[in-house]
């Protein structure tokens, strides 16, 4: 065994002599990009979790018609889990001469555990934060509700048969949230009250709401444990279930960050490779003299597993430090921008971190390093001579499973990771076999061509195997940046595309038959963008295919258990309408849609869920329970229905005037600014049957909630970008020494440093275009399987990388490669040739 | 360590043997033989001149009797053992206490400074006294004032001079050198000439070179030519 010394010795000369700097910088960039990336997004993870939980104004929640089992809490409560109790209804509410239908919410002082309370003391305007709801014996209004029942804060409002004081004016709460049971403006009062009113009575429509918050192995515990012990009337509602819209964007946003994530470690190895490969060759000679002098195949072993064992140590700790750092600095620069504070990190992005430096080391770094153990001493005189005879097996072995393991347990998602790999796998194999074919038809070419393109087309034939894996390495450099970048537009698109700036954020309810055209032109007068008007009836499927329809949903029950993702039943009563054509957003999976004109006998359009879980098909027959009458109808086509649109969507639509012996009310959208609230008083003061439900506040919710992510996933494009560019660096300098030597004998020969400089940049930009060429090629069908088997994105070809790519890789590698070798015709030949001798 | 055979120890004692030894190795061509049947036997505190034209297979002897290379066939013993029944480690614990090597192109490590270079095979072998006998030996080639410089700052003269200093740093008992002076102007040349004889009669070294240079090849106790792979004369020089 060598002495430590001696290695640290000759760790330090290495260093000294600018031997390292390469692979300890790659290794440091790779460490550090992947713990800025973990810190950041579970930083952000964190925030987007407590900004998501209040939405629910907890972490989870049991919501439910009837009291739930006093036992449930007192699991939780043994849990150590915070608890609140909020108890909703739907009252008139009276001023001392006027009246208003609101949607009535009675709180525990506990509530909310997660979110603010915003109150003002004036109806319209900011507000700050209330740390829990009002008093017994007061009560806060919504702001509209002060002009539409003509009341002054600290007048007395009965709610049943108590007086209670308006004392303040509620701005926002946090599970406002949409849905119908949100309907009318709210009253927030103290649950302590609520028996006073008499309001709650047997058969009264009550919706008690059970709040949990804590840590969130607590939470997932408890939301185990309390699952199948709920009954039929209570359902078990978590962040993503409880943000309907957002739950969605979510999940892609997180896996892009975890292919984010992929993507660095692949890049950062293959950087690490590449530096490790070129610290190896420079030290064939080192270790040839080395073993000339004494030094066994064994001491050279550990001569340099000691050497890379610091080299990892330190690149790690510098590494982890500097990722920490970024992450902090990103963090405060982007702060103005990022809505919530975001809670410290945790320690397991800094594990991640360090365990990453040190699985690239060994399995990028040691396989190239291995093969110096068989380095012949007789190279001292025969340099001709190749590394050891060490087999490739074992390096790609290493390399495989390194980056296998890695991705895997970044993405936790084995899925993910094996398309990425198989992708990139095929990509290079193509790559290789079309830059070799490309090479050699440069031949042609060159032969004609003035004398720097001869130069240039000429050397990239001679060393045809290194430019292959040249343009390899740059190809896969590129195409990971464009797969990045394709997917990151594609989500932000459908992002934006989900809620667009006007997006309707209030529907209108029960409206009146004859009050549809008064309506449409009040709004039109205000300049309100009418939207379709649904007619709407409630009704629920009573028989299928002859069948009982609530059977089947029990016999359903009881083979599933009480899971929350059952789906819809199909015995429920539901919303119905019908239309002659299909709604935007809508898209057919099976049958067809009936014409416009259509007037036969009554189909229906079932969405796919609801089909789905049912097992209904087109062509069966369904009757209907509508206002205690029967109605037949064939299922003439299903659907899928885009519930995250915010726009009224229904599970069941029937054929023009199937409903048309029903009575029957309405049901529309509109969109409505913050500076046009009072306009609601008008519209529910002209037409009192109608209900408005209010989304503004989810949906400008979701808005927030999708700038933190995009701003996170433009911030990770950033990161890998850096890494890339490190790649690509890498890999020219990998490619310095042969093209030193090179071009100093060219240029003692004669050849003028305009002569070699451009040859230099014309070799550089053309394995750039070919590489980025080929990494538009891979791209494309990767990004095909990961938006279409990933993220359940709509593919579409992207027509402007076809450019986009090959001139990238042109000007980038071009600008990169000259710069970079830019020492090749600055230093003087003879320094050049006398060091190789 | 696998058990070696050991000749008979003597006043003359001799300190390289080789039995038949040959090299044949492959190419696009086919077989190619290098040396066929070599033997020869050099004595302690020998100088040993191998000449012969170029390709004629001398630097391939050399490599072969220092253990840098395998023999295709053959025996060779360096200071009683046989190093051809050595495996890779065991030659190289051997190269590390018993030879020494000055290279054509000096293969000095370029990281490394002059005395660093010096200190090289004595801190292989953990010698706790490796910047001391460096030193002295830098101070020996007159390279003492030069100690802190890389190659790439010295001339190819001194450049030698330190890989000299290098050979006589490992204590070891037998000095192989390959064309020395082969990349030194004349005057150089014959400096180092001077120096390498009189290290190797200070030390009591074996020297084996391999050489061109017919002033070197005079200094020598004898000469061995080598013409197609066999030796043709193995001659004492008066």
């Amino acid at each position: 065994m060598i002495q430590i010394g001696l290695a640290l010795k000759l760790l330090w000369r290495d260093w000294r002599s600018g031997e390292l700097t390469l692979l300890l910088v790659s290794l440091i960039i790779a460490i550090s990009t992947v713990t800025t990336i973990t810190l950041f997004v579970d930083r952000l993870q964190q925030a987007l979790l407590l900004e998501s939980s209040s939405f629910l104004a907890a972490d989870v929640v049991i919501s439910s018609s009837d009291p739930i089992r006093p036992e449930l809490l007192e699991h939780a409560a043994k849990l150590g889990l915070e608890q609140a109790e909020t108890l909703s209804f739907l009252s008139m509410v009276f001023s001392s001469d006027r009246a208003q239908f609101s949607s009535v919410k009675a709180v525990d002082d506990n509530y909310p555990l997660r979110g603010k309370l915003i109150v003002s003391d004036e109806p319209f305007v900011g507000g700050g934060i209330a740390d829990k709801g009002p008093e017994p014996g007061r009560v806060w209004l919504e702001s509209r509700l002060f002009p539409s029942l003509d009341l002054k804060q600290g007048e007395l409002l009965d709610v049943g048969v108590s007086s209670l004081t308006a004392s303040r004016v509620l701005i926002k709460e946090p599970d406002r949230g949409g849905g119908f049971d949100a309907t009318g403006p709210r009253v927030l009062m103290n649950l302590e009250d609520v028996a006073g009113t008499g309001v709650v009575q047997p058969g009264s429509r009550l919706t008690y709401r059970y709040l949990f918050a804590g840590a969130p192995e607590l939470i997932e515990d408890f939301s185990a444990w309390v699952k199948p012990k709920l009954d039929e009337n209570s359902r078990l509602i978590g962040v993503k279930q409880g943000t309907q819209g957002i739950g969605n964007a979510l999940d892609r946003a997180e896996r892009f960050l975890l292919l984010g994530g992929l993507l660095g470690v692949i890049l950062a190895g293959v950087a690490i490779a590449l530096s490790a490969q070129r610290y190896s060759l420079r030290h064939y000679d080192h270790v040839a003299i080395l073993k000339t002098l004494g030094a066994s195949p064994v001491a050279v072993d550990s001569l340099f597993s000691i050497i890379f064992l610091v080299l990892g140590t330190v690149a790690t700790l510098i590494g982890t430090l500097l990722g920490y750092v970024f992450q902090e600095a990103a963090v405060t620069i982007l702060s103005p921008y990022i809505p919530v504070t975001l809670p410290q990190p945790t320690f397991a992005p800094i594990l991640l971190g360090m365990v990453t430096g040190f699985v690239c080391l060994l399995s990028f770094a040691l396989p190239p390093l291995v093969k110096l153990r068989g380095i012949e001493p007789i190279r001292v005189i025969r340099r001709d001579l190749e590394g050891g005879a060490t087999s490739n097996l074992l390096s790609y072995s290493a390399a495989i499973i390194g980056t296998l393991g890695l991705m895997w347990w970044y993405s936790k998602n084995i899925e993910l990771t094996l398309m990425i790999f198989a992708g990139a796998t095929c990509a290079l194999a193509v790559l290789a076999l079309i830059s070799m074919t490309l090479l050699q038809s440069g031949r042609v070419l060159g032969i004609q061509a003035g004398s720097a393109w001869r130069l240039a087309l000429g050397g990239m034939q001679r060393r045809a195997k290194e430019n292959t894996l040249q343009i390899m390495v740059f190809g896969l450099a590129i195409m990971l940046l464009l797969i990045l970048f394709l997917v990151r537009t594609a989500l932000l698109d459908d992002w934006q595309a989900q809620i667009p700036e006007d997006a309707p954020n209030h529907f209108a309810i029960n409206i009146a038959p004859e009050d549809v055209e008064p309506i449409e032109t009040l709004m039109r007068a205000r300049n309100l963008v009418p939207q379709p008007v649904y007619p709407m009836i409630r009704g629920r499927i009573s028989l299928i295919n002859g069948d009982a329809a609530s059977e089947r949903d029990d016999q359903r029950r009881r083979q599933q258990g009480n899971d929350e993702r059952r789906g819809p039943g199909s015995n429920s009563g539901r919303n119905l309408t019908w239309s002659g054509t299909l709604p935007i957003d809508n898209t057919l999976v099976s049958g067809e849609w009936w014409t416009e004109d259509y007037s036969g006998e009554p189909l229906v359009s079932i969405e796919e869920d609801l089909a789905q879980t049912n097992d209904l098909k087109v062509g069966d027959a369904l009757v209907f329970n509508i206002q205690g009458r029967e109605l037949p109808a064939r299922i003439a086509s299903i659907r899928t229905v885009s519930w995250d649109n915010m726009k009224p969507n229904f599970y069941i639509i029937f054929s023009p005037g199937a409903l048309a012996d029903f009575p029957s009310t309405f049901m529309t959208s509109f969109h409505l600014d913050k500076e046009q609230k009072l306009l609601l008083n008008e519209l529910i003061r002209e037409f009192p049957t109608m209900t408005v439900i209010e989304v503004d506040a989810v949906i400008e919710q979701i808005q927030i909630i999708i700038s933190q992510v995009t701003l996170a996933v433009e911030l990770v494009l950033v990161l890998i970008m850096v890494s890339g560019a490190m790649v690509l660096l890498a890999s020219i300098q990998a490619s310095m020494d042969e093209r030193f030597k090179q071009h100093a004998i060219l240029r003692t020969l004669g050849a003028s440093r305009k002569l070699v400089l451009g040859s230099l940049l014309i070799e550089f930009c053309a394995l750039g275009a070919m590489a980025g060429l080929l990494a538009t090629f891979g791209s494309e069908l990767i990004v095909y399987g990961l938006e279409t088997q990933i993220f359940e994105l709509e593919y579409k070809l992207n027509p402007e990388i076809w450019l986009l790519g090959p001139l990238v890789g042109f000007v980038l590698i071009g600008c990169l490669g000259t710069i970079a070798t830019r020492k090749v015709v600055n230093t003087p030949p003879n320094i050049v040739l006398r060091e190789s001798v | 360590m696998s058990e070696v055979p050991v000749i008979e120890n003597s006043a003359n004692e001799v300190m390289v043997k080789a039995v038949d030894l040959c090299k044949v190795v492959s190419t696009s061509e086919g077989q190619l033989t290098i040396l066929k049947g070599i033997n020869l036997e050099i004595k302690k505190s020998e100088s040993v001149a191998i000449v012969g034209a170029s390709g004629s297979g001398k630097t391939t002897v050399l490599s072969l009797l220092a253990g840098l290379d395998n023999p295709t066939q053959g025996e060779i013993f360096l200071g009683g053992d046989e190093i051809t029944a050595m495996d890779e480690e065991q030659r190289a614990h051997t190269r590390g206490n018993k030879v020494g090597f000055v290279f054509q192109t000096f293969q000095l490590l370029s990281s490394l400074t002059a005395l660093e270079n010096v200190m090289l095979p004595a801190e292989l072998k953990k010698d706790s006294e490796a910047e001391q006998k460096a030193l002295r030996l830098l101070q020996r080639v007159g390279l003492d004032h030069r100690s802190h410089h890389y190659p790439r700052q010295l001339s190819g003269g001194e450049q030698q001079r330190v890989a000299i200093a290098r050979a006589f740093a490992s204590s070891a008992s037998i000095l192989f050198a390959d064309e020395p002076t082969g990349n030194l102007d004349s005057k150089t040349g014959a400096k180092i000439i001077d120096l390498i004889f009189e290290l190797n009669a200070e030390f009591g070294t074996t020297l084996v070179l391999v050489t061109h240079d017919s002033r070197l090849a005079d200094r020598c106790d004898r000469a061995i030519h080598i013409a197609s792979g066999v030796i043709v004369t193995g001659e004492e020089i008066e």
